[in-house]
């Protein structure tokens, strides 16, 4: 299997979310930088299937620690499971998943994105679809054209997951 | 497994015990094409006619640490399989090509499972406390809780309340499970399908999707149908079935994870 690798979109890796230094104190949960902004976790895994359980692990880690309620946190996690296997079976051979969480205090975000020899966007009829759409606030895909030639498209998925109103925190 | 065992299947195949009125079926089926309603029928009896001997596979290989309602399921997968992939014209009998088929199911099952089963006992005990706390906690909020709520209400730091809630994500305490549902699992199914089919209009792999799910195990169908088409939260599913909301989180896990596999591997899809 490829390594995995992870990148930091800010200058935060995601090592450093999930061993977040206030972790120990209970109140004190993730719920993006200190200054407000949203906090980037990006995930750079090989597109294949196997790799499934460990994108959905990382989702519902997130949710969990951004203290989101069970429900959205088994939602989430099941949205982002369908989401990359959509993208992994259209994704080209032997290429990247790159995946994209975005935490702020009212919700996450998600993006993944596959390169891809079709410009096809999966379609919003499909069952895969609905699923997104029960489980989310918020769904929407895209492609990008190549910039030549030479590249593949690349064929996007987003997600946002939002806090239920009335939860502490 | 033993020799013993194997051996008793091979037993079991020669003085076979009353499948022998299903064989002329799958002759039949072999010569319908494959849009031939009578032959999703046919499929279906042979299916549901051969279920006993998935239960009894299953059964030789319970009290391993995957619950048996687990086991019936894999090995009725392996079931409808050997059933797909049976060619009568070869000669060899349903049996002698089924019996090794649903068992190669069931074995893959417990190699892929088989990781989780070396959970320690302290998070076991940690994902059951943090099951009744939950379901408890959903009762008085009137929604799920977080895992904040939870810790506040167990006494627990918010690490060991993810430790928890992590070893229940782990396919295997499935096993955990056993031990809190009763054994009744549900209210009559009559109400929640039906209206299914009217549900699914519109879903543009409709036609490929509907013998999936109907294939499904009735439990696992009735969470899907609550969930995507009734819109209840896995709390309220795990509430009106009887079981925890952790345990209706990796059956519809498992259930979406088929649903797929099933409409890759159909071309029409």
């Amino acid at each position: 299997m490829d390594p995995i690798r992870y990148g930091g979109g800010h200058d935060v890796a995601w090592p450093s979310l999930l061993w977040h230094k206030d972790c120990g104190y209970p109140g004190d949960m993730f719920e993006g930088t200190e200054d407000g902004s949203p906090e980037e976790i990006e995930l750079r895994i090989a597109a294949v299937l196997t790799n499934l359980p460990i994108i959905r692990s990382l989702a519902a880690s997130i949710a969990m620690r951004a203290d989101f309620d069970l429900d959205s946190i088994a939602d989430l996690r099941l949205a982002v499971d369908e989401a990359c296997s959509t993208l992994i079976t259209q994704g080209a051979p032997n290429s990247t998943l790159r995946c994209n969480f975005l935490v702020s205090p009212d919700e996450i975000r998600f993006v993944v994105t596959v390169p891809s020899t079709s410009d096809t966007k999966p379609s919003s009829d499909s069952f895969g679809w609905r699923v997104l759409t029960t489980l989310t606030d918020h769904t929407a895909t895209w492609v990008d054209g190549p910039d030549d030639a030479e590249s593949p498209h690349l064929v996007h998925i987003e997600l946002a997951k939002r806090r239920v109103e009335g939860l502490p925190g | 497994m033993t020799g013993t065992q194997s051996s008793r299947a091979r037993d079991q195949e020669r003085s076979n015990t009353g499948y022998e009125h299903l064989t002329p079926l799958f002759v039949e089926m072999a010569e319908l094409a494959d849009d031939e309603p009578r032959r999703a029928e046919l499929r279906n009896k042979l299916v549901t006619g051969h279920l006993p001997l998935a239960e009894h596979i299953a059964a030789r290989f319970s009290n391993r640490g995957v619950p048996r309602e687990d086991l019936v399921q894999v090995a009725t997968l392996g079931l409808i399989n050997a059933v797909d992939r049976f060619q009568p014209e070869r000669g060899t009998d349903f049996l002698s090509f089924a019996v090794p088929t649903v068992m190669g199911e069931v074995r893959r099952h417990f190699r892929d499972a088989s990781w989780a089963m070396h959970v320690p006992r302290r998070l076991k005990e940690l994902n059951l406390a943090i099951n009744a706390a939950s379901a408890e906690l959903s009762q008085r909020l009137g929604r799920a809780p977080t895992p904040s709520e939870l810790g506040k209400h167990l006494d627990l730091s918010p690490e060991q309340v993810y430790e928890g809630l992590e070893a229940g994500n782990a396919y295997h305490s499935m096993s955990l499970d056993e031990a809190l549902s009763p054994d009744s699992d549900s209210d009559p199914l009559g109400d929640t399908l039906g209206r299914k089919d009217e549900a699914l209009d519109g879903v543009e792999n409709y036609e490929s999707l509907r013998p999936l799910i109907e294939s499904l195990p009735e439990r696992e169908r009735q969470i899907l149908t609550l969930r995507f088409f009734r819109h209840m939260t896995q709390t309220q599913i795990a509430d009106r079935i009887g079981i925890s909301q952790m345990h209706v989180s990796r059956l519809l896990t498992r259930t979406l994870e088929q649903l797929r596999q099933g409409l890759l591997s159909d071309p029409e899809a």
